[in-house]
Order: C-alpha cells, then sequence, then structure tokens
C-alpha cells in the first residue's frame, strides 16, 4: 500500500521541524507519534509529534463573536481555511540505506518535503536498531514537555510491537538518564505510570 | 593445592554474580555494588572476585544501604508510580554496597581457551603452581564478584580429610570449613566466647578432632568435669559424650585426689601431689589468691636455702606459728618447732614468716597434698604417670572433681605443667644434641585461662611461657575464655589460631583482634555472631578470617568423624594401649 503524505514541510533545522496540513486531515498524527520524512539524498529522518498548533485566522476572530454559527459555514471554515495546522515535530533518528541512527539528523529537511507517518513496523525497525539513544535528546530538552510526550510515545510503541518487553529496558534508559533530576524523573515516571 | 586452577573456573560458572566493585582499596576494604537482593548476603559472607589474571578473597564486613539521590529513599513513592515503574525506579536508584576486606589473591591465570594459557599452564606448575598469596594489589573497577563456591573454599582452607579437620561450614552455602591441625598445634590457639555460646561444644568438637587425628598429645585442665565422662548440656538437658567414652584407650580420666569421682563415675588415676613437688614459684603465683606480701619471696628463699627445694614445704608446714619455751633467764623465747626459731636462725623476718605460715595453711590443709618418701615404690608419683602417658601418645583430662576452687586450679595446673615444661624442654634438647626420638607434639587446654594468664600472674606461671616460647619444645596451649580481655596481651599476641563466638565487650572484642590485620572491620562482625553456633576463625593458622556455622557436637559428628566402628582387631586394640 502506497503511503500517503499527511501534510509538508514549513521549516526545519537540525534538531525539530513545523508541518503544516490540513485541520481534517483523515491520518494526521496524534501528539507524540512517530513520523517520517524521507529526503532526496536517500537520508530518511524521523520524527515525534511534540506540539500541534491551530492559529486563527481573521473570519475565525468575526465568527466567535457572532451569536449563532451554522453548521454549513463551521465545515465551511475548517475545509477552506487559509492557516494550516502546525504540527512540531522533534527529530529523534535518521536511517541510511537501511541503517538507523539515534543521534542528532545530518541534514535538514527541506521546505515542502513531504511527511509520512510511520506505520508499525517502520516503528519497530527503528526502535530495535539503536540503543536507546534518542531519548536523551527528548528528555534533556527543557523546551519539550518530556513526562507526557513519552509516554504518548510508549503508547504507540506498545501498540505496535504488540507487548511490553521493550518498555523496560527503555524506561531504564530513562531512569538512568535522569536519576540526578528528582523532579523531572518523577514528573516522566508518574506520566508513564498510566500506561503501565 | 588441593584444586586445580582449571576445576576452579569450572566451578566458578556455577556461581552466579552477586555484584561488581565499584572503590575502595586495601585500607578502606574494598566496595562492592550489590546486584542481588541484599537479604541473600550476610555479614561473614565468603566471596570471591574475579579480575584478570587474578582471584580475590574477601570478607564481607558490612553492608551499606544507598541511594543515587537521598529523596529516592527517603520519599516512598508508592502513591505516584504503579508498581512496575516503582520497581524499576527502585532497582535503579536505590541499592546496596558490600564492605569487603580483601584477604588473599590467587593467580588464576588466563581461560583455559586463551592462545597464551598453554604456555601459562606450563610455567605455573610443581612448585610454581598458584597459591593463594596475603593481598597486595586490588581487584580492577566492575570485578565480578560471587560466593565462594566449595570449590574457592576447598582452594584455602583445605579439602576434608587428613589433617584438614572440618570445624563449621559457611553460613550462606554450607560449604565445609577445615582447620589445619597438624598447622593448628604449632602454635597456641583461643577459643573464645561469651557464657552460653557454645565454648565448651566447639572445644570438644576441635579435641575430638586431635584426638582422632592423632599427631599431638593432649592434656585437658578440666575444671568443671566436662569433657571426660558422658554428661548433660546445663541448657537442653540433652546428654553429651564424654571423649572418654569415644577415645577409651586413648584417653586417661585424672581425678584430683584420692578416691575422688567424676559424675559418679571412678577416673583412671587419682592425681595427689607430692609436698615435694610443690616449689616456691607454684606459691608465688598465688599471692593473689591468698593475699600474699612483698616479703613473701624473701622467706621462701630462706626456707629453700634451709631445707632444699624438696623439702621446705613440709619442713615449713610442721612449724608452729607461736610456740615459746622458757630460756635459762625464765624469758619466753621461740621454740626450736616454732616459725620465729626458724626465721631468727635463718636471718629472716619473724613478723613476715609467722604470716606466710598462717597464709598457707590453706594449701598445707589441701587433702590431695601428701607427704610421701622420696622413691616410695607403694606410693607412685601421679605427676610422673600422666607425663609419661602424656610422652606415650594418650591423652588426659584432668578433672578437679569437687575441687573446683581458684586455689586448687591454679595450685595444679601451675605445678602440672611446669613439670610437663620441664620434661619437655630435656626431651627436646635430648632430641636435638643426640638425635633421639622427637617429642611428640603436646596441647595443654586450659578453661579459665584468664586466672592463670592475667597480666600479673602471667609473667609467674609456666603458661605465659608456654604461650611464648614453648612451640619450640613442641608444647603449645590451647586456651579456653570467656574473657579474653583478662588474658595478658603478650599471650594474646602470641596465640596462632582464635576461634571466637559470639562477645558482647568491646574489650574482649578488641583482645580477640589484636595483632590481626582488618581488626577493625572484623570488630562489628565479631559482635554481631549468632549467640550459638556462629564462630569466627582467625589469625596464622587459618589463611584468611572467615565466619562458620559450627559443627554440632553430636551424634552425626561421632559418625562423620569416627565412621560406623566396626569391632576393633586384638592388634589393633593393643597398639591403641600403646603397646
Amino acid at each position: 500500500m502506497t503511503p500517503i503524505a499527511i501534510g509538508r514541510l514549513l521549516r526545519s533545522n537540525t534538531s525539530a521541524c513545523v508541518f503544516g496540513c490540513r485541520i481534517n486531515q483523515e491520518n494526521a498524527p496524534l501528539f507524540g507519534e512517530m513520523v517520517r520524512i524521507p529526503l532526496s539524498n536517500g537520508l530518511q529522518l524521523y520524527g515525534l509529534v511534540s506540539e500541534i498548533n491551530i492559529d486563527d485566522d481573521g473570519l475565525v476572530r468575526q465568527l466567535v463573536t457572532a451569536p449563532e454559527v451554522s453548521r454549513e459555514v463551521i465545515e465551511d471554515n475548517r475545509q477552506n481555511r487559509n492557516m494550516p495546522v502546525e504540527m512540531s515535530v522533534v527529530f529523534i533518528g535518521w536511517e541510511r540505506d537501511g541503517k538507523v541512527s539515534h543521534t542528532r539528523v545530518p541534514t535538514p529537511p527541506l521546505s515542502l518535503d513531504e511527511i509520512y507517518p510511520c506505520a508499525n513496523p517502520e516503528i519497530v525497525h527503528f526502535l530495535e536498531n539503536g540503543r536507546f539513544g534518542y531519548l536523551r535528546g527528548l528528555l534533556r530538552n527543557p523546551e519539550l514537555p518530556a513526562a507526557d510526550l513519552l509516554t504518548a510515545h510508549l503508547r504507540q510503541v506498545m501498540r505496535a510491537q504488540q507487548n511490553t518487553n521493550w518498555i523496560k529496558p527503555s524506561l531504564r534508559e530513562v531512569i538512568a538518564l535522569l536519576k540526578d533530576d528528582y523532579p523531572v524523573l518523577m514528573d516522566v515516571l508518574s506520566a508513564v505510570s498510566e500506561i503501565l | 593445592m588441593t584444586t586445580s586452577t582449571g576445576n576452579l573456573q569450572a566451578d566458578n560458572s556455577l556461581n552466579r554474580p552477586i555484584g561488581y566493585v565499584v572503590g575502595g582499596g586495601l585500607k578502606a576494604n574494598l566496595f562492592v555494588r550489590l546486584t542481588i537482593p541484599a537479604d541473600e548476603v550476610q555479614e561473614g559472607g565468603f566471596v570471591v572476585l574475579e579480575s584478570g589474571n587474578w582471584q580475590f578473597y574477601g570478607l564481607v564486613t558490612d553492608l551499606q544501604l544507598g541511594a543515587s539521590d537521598l529523596r529516592y529513599a527517603e520519599l516512598p513513592n508508592q502513591q505516584r508510580l504503579s508498581p512496575p515503574a516503582m520497581k524499576l525506579l527502585t532497582d535503579q536508584t536505590l541499592y546496596t554496597n558490600l564492605e569487603v576486606l580483601p584477604a588473599l589473591m590467587l593467580e588464576r591465570g588466563p581461560a583455559p581457551d586463551a592462545p597464551d594459557y598453554p604456555a601459562w599452564a606450563q610455567s605455573h606448575q610443581g612448585e610454581n603452581a598458584p597459591r593463594p598469596l596475603p593481598i597486595k594489589t586490588v581487584p580492577a573497577h566492575h570485578a565480578v564478584t560471587r560466593l565462594a563456591s566449595a570449590g574457592d573454599v576447598a582452594e584455602i582452607f583445605g579439602e576434608p580429610g587428613g589433617a584438614n579437620f572440618i570445624v563449621g561450614r559457611t553460613r550462606e552455602q554450607d560449604h565445609p570449613v577445615c582447620i589445619d591441625l597438624e598447622k593448628f598445634v604449632q602454635r597456641s590457639s583461643g577459643i573464645f566466647g561469651a557464657t552460653g555460646t557454645g565454648k565448651s561444644f566447639l572445644t570438644r568438637i576441635i579435641l575430638a578432632g586431635l584426638m582422632q587425628h592423632d599427631s599431638s598429645s593432649i592434656l585437658v585442665l578440666d575444671m568443671h568435669n566436662e569433657y571426660g565422662f558422658d554428661d548433660t548440656a546445663s541448657d537442653t538437658g540433652m546428654p553429651v559424650v564424654g571423649l572418654k567414652t569415644k577415645f577409651p584407650a586413648k584417653v586417661r580420666v585424672v581425678g584430683l585426689g584420692r578416691a575422688s569421682t567424676i559424675r559418679n563415675k571412678t577416673p583412671d588415676l587419682h592425681l595427689e601431689i607430692n609436698e615435694s613437688d610443690i616449689h616456691p614459684e607454684d606459691i608465688e603465683l598465688l599471692s593473689r589468691e591468698l593475699n600474699l606480701r612483698e616479703t613473701t619471696s624473701a622467706t621462701l628463699d630462706a626456707l629453700v636455702h634451709t631445707f632444699g627445694s624438696d623439702g621446705w614445704f613440709t619442713a615449713f608446714k610442721n612449724m608452729v606459728v607461736g610456740s615459746v619455751i622458757e630460756n635459762e633467764d625464765g624469758k619466753k623465747v621461740p621454740a626450736p618447732d616454732s616459725v620465729a626459731f626458724w626465721a631468727n636462725e635463718a636471718g629472716a623476718n619473724p613478723m613476715a614468716a609467722e604470716g606466710l605460715r598462717n597464709k598457707l595453711n590453706r594449701v598445707f590443709n589441701r587433702p590431695y597434698v601428701i607427704e610421701r618418701a622420696q622413691n616410695d615404690a607403694a606410693a607412685p608419683n601421679s605427676l610422673n604417670h600422666i607425663i609419661d602417658a602424656l610422652k606415650a601418645g594418650q591423652h588426659v583430662i584432668l578433672s578437679f572433681g569437687d575441687y573446683e576452687s581458684d586455689l586448687d586450679y591454679l595450685l595444679v595446673s601451675n605445678l602440672l605443667t611446669r613439670k610437663i615444661r620441664e620434661a619437655w624442654e630435656e626431651m627436646t634438647n635430648a632430641y636435638r644434641s643426640h638425635g633421639t626420638n622427637e617429642p611428640r607434639p603436646l596441647v595443654i587446654a586450659v578453661e579459665e585461662a584468664h586466672k592463670l594468664l592475667n597480666r600479673e600472674m602471667a609473667s609467674q606461671t609456666s603458661f605465659s611461657a608456654i604461650a611464648r616460647e614453648m612451640r619450640k619444645y613442641y608444647v603449645t596451649l590451647l586456651i579456653i575464655d570467656q574473657r579474653p580481655s583478662q588474658i595478658y596481651d603478650e599471650v594474646m599476641s602470641q596465640l596462632g589460631t582464635r576461634v571466637s563466638g559470639w562477645l558482647g565487650d568491646e574489650n574482649d572484642i578488641a583482645a580477640v583482634l589484636s595483632g590481626l590485620a582488618g581488626r577493625d572491620a572484623l570488630r562489628g562482625m565479631l559482635a554481631r555472631l549468632q549467640p550459638k553456633e556462629e564462630v569466627l576463625l582467625l589469625g596464622w593458622g587459618v589463611p584468611m578470617p572467615i565466619l562458620v556455622r559450627s559443627r554440632r557436637y553430636d551424634t552425626k559428628f561421632w559418625e562423620e568423624l569416627q565412621g560406623k566402628k566396626a569391632p576393633r582387631s586384638t592388634e589393633e586394640n593393643l597398639k591403641a594401649l600403646g603397646f
């Protein structure tokens, strides 16, 4: 089955990017889910959706103050709005010639590059070819909601892997990375406890 | 070398790691991060640390709880975290460190499948075979640590059998721990422990081992009549087999005094002491017991000068205190049979002599002290009988019967020991000068040793001399005591093997550990031994300190020691009797 792109790149650097998509995109990823960006030079970048923004425009501003908004108007606004939904992606690794690396991506994607959601086998492939190195970048980036992002990510991983064997070693790595930062570690484990 | 290095390595594979080295040193001990639950390792555990081509042996002296951040230990998070998350967090942030006293190291060489193994094995054969060495370096960081296997214990303490006598077993894994009885008797030894910790049973076990091995004679100064005949345990009421029962042909029970009985049984020999055998030094060591004054030595010197060393005691006993007669002038003067008369004649102080005579009444009145004519064949010298039996390879248990006072114990034991010392010195000198038969090693087991070896008396009794220098003359002591701190330091420092049960007093603990490396680390261990059946083996006689569960003195012990006894042949019986 041919994968369907969910959006195109708006801006990027080597640690993160933002892509845009339509508001009613059927296969739009959820917060914390994995996406991939194939590049023309053979690289494929992997990332997690770390934020989703829906900005307002002039029409929305007018509509929200109207006494009544009909169903048709709402649908029309969502289908035909000028402002895309912006999804922030934090990069977690990259792949070339089938070899996966959990380090910072060597080059950022370019404007309008297509973004695809990761299928379960792709998730498993990425995780099983590394030593949790990408967790370092996730947990030590103060601008990311580490606890919730990791929990959402683990939830998807558990679905993808159909078992929890991967969870324990990954959490050991989490604890090893954060054990000197008691408040953050407790936040992360407290959030992860929801799915364990 | 009883276990080859190759066997050791095969044996090691059966033992899972319990942790890895995280720090420490020779002086500060080693620290091992535990990777198994803390309750699977106990203080006193015998551990092996594998590092490169060397294997290190040590003793767990402490377990310390730690946390990578104190908040993980101080703030329970069960309410915030799910059980799996909690377990993962606990596993990685809370830990236990073992403190290990390193004692020995053994070169184990490369792995058998390594290319350089054949060359190493070739160069480490025969005299060059690896053997345990005192610790001189430390294992590397992250060296794998495991509990000692049976092979490790045998490598260090020897395989059971021959002179290697099982004294107990390791606590965690129940591996037999041996002491080398040949080595044990080469220097004086001590068995210590507070009252009720099983000293007497442990002493019986070791004595039984020595008697079974039969390479030395044993004299037991049995103050409480425990060792010879069957007895009943004071705490459990269970019957306790006597050594005489198990070694009827080798053990002679001697009772003090004529017609004495021990546990309602008649001893093999009654010990009576000839007055001529008592020398001034035997009296001087009773100074505290008899409250003798500083003038005693001068008076005794004068007595020996007047009557000779064999006759002074009888002569002094026959003198009368205060006896006077009237002289030609009608003045009262000391009678010729009086103490004062003799003192005036001998130039001694009459008052001091009369005081000494009065105080010695307690000795003169001992029923077992008898006057016997020289060379009286009708009244054989029982002291000489004891010495002859010991020379012939028999074991003697001297029971004090009803004479349980300190005076009896001090007088008889010191006198007997002095005689033995003279006899063995004579035999040794003859052996060295003329090549006569080598003297048979003799072990003198001394109960309540602090009474004879305290600071005041040690210099006066034969016991301290034996502890210090009689090793060269084939005589050593086995000291049994509950207050080792009361024993003179100089004697304690000479003890080769020390076997100690639980001790509560700090001074006693310090005394048992005096002169040993790592005593600070061992101190706590000694204070926390189980009240019964746990002992610490220490000192020169054992390769390294080790905590063991001591054997039980029961039917199983005797079966293991003597086997299911088959009837002995007449020849064997005659041989056992010394013919």
